[in-house]
């Protein structure tokens, strides 16, 4: 009725494959591209086009590893798509803001990673896939066994 | 110029069969480098966290820091190993304990929304508040030979 244990253990092939840590020994920017798309003759496009004329040179020879697409999208209102490498993509609405205020945005897409928006106070500061270095706590592996 | 070796605190052993309390901080730290995985306590903002390698960090927004940067971790309270830990006073100078941490992003969280009300005054606010976050990749625990 009892089945023999097997004494080898059997190795996962999953359990052989490595977790991506971007930043531990090299890091790779994730953002890879962004789009803005304008409208040439309505006035929420007004400083976007500004922002095209003046700013989006200086910024794109900063950020040699990016893709800078300007795409004009006519009755359109402007918007800012930042693609990423993990496949997601991140769309921000330019309508609103002054050329600073569009430089800002565009920041903020080139420093997000692209990973979705989560809470991020608990639970989630520290972030390992670490086994920890001191081991888990053992009753049987102390000076003074509890003895009853 | 005060010895540093004056400033440590605490070199302890734990369990029972590691051989005695070793006398020295670099005979401390020789053993618990020779040991597979170590782990730091070091502080950064003022607050304390117990990190490994590879671990990612969540930090409020650091300011003059940009993506892909490198930061020295300066105060580092404590390291240790599975059976080793030396602990500094208060700190463990960084000539003898490297470790580095990358930028990986600067991000937002969640939209967190608060909402203020007392009742029969009249009175009730909404506010909505997106908190800025700097994640940081630690680096590999670098602890220097002291017999080169």
């Amino acid at each position: 009725m009892a089945s023999a244990v097997s004494s080898t253990k059997h190795l996962l092939r999953a359990s052989l494959r490595s977790t991506p840590a971007n930043g531990y020994t090299s890091y790779v920017p994730q953002c890879r591209k962004i789009v803005l798309s304008f409208c040439q003759r309505f006035p929420s496009s007004t400083n976007t086009r500004t922002f095209l004329l003046n700013d989006l040179e200086r910024i794109a020879k900063k950020n040699p590893h990016v893709e800078f697409v300007v795409k004009q999208r006519n009755g359109q209102e402007p918007v800012a798509q930042g693609f990423y490498v993990s496949g997601r993509d991140k769309v921000i609405p330019l309508n609103g803001f002054e050329p600073n205020g569009i430089e800002k945005k565009i920041n903020l897409l080139l420093d997000s990673s692209g990973a979705k928006i989560t809470h991020l106070k608990r639970g989630r500061v520290v972030e390992s896939s670490q086994e920890s270095a001191r081991g888990i706590w053992s009753g049987m592996h102390v000076d003074k066994p509890f003895v009853i | 110029m005060r010895s540093w070796l004056a400033g440590l605190r605490n070199i302890s052993a734990r369990s029972f069969h590691t051989p005695a309390v070793p006398g020295s901080a670099s005979d401390a730290l020789n053993l618990i480098r020779s040991q597979p995985s170590q782990y730091i306590i070091a502080s950064i903002v003022g607050r304390k966290y117990i990190l490994a390698p590879r671990d990612l960090l969540t930090v409020p927004h650091l300011k003059d820091v940009r993506v892909g940067d490198s930061i020295a971790l300066s105060n580092i309270h404590e390291i240790g190993s599975r059976e080793y830990t030396l602990r500094g006073d208060p700190t463990i100078p960084s000539t003898r304990v490297k470790v580095d941490a990358t930028v990986v992003e600067h991000t937002k969280g969640k939209m967190e929304v608060v909402f203020k009300k007392k009742r029969r005054k009249g009175y009730q606010k909404t506010i909505k508040n997106k908190h800025p976050y700097t994640r940081l990749r630690i680096g590999q625990i670098e602890i220097v030979d002291s017999q080169p």
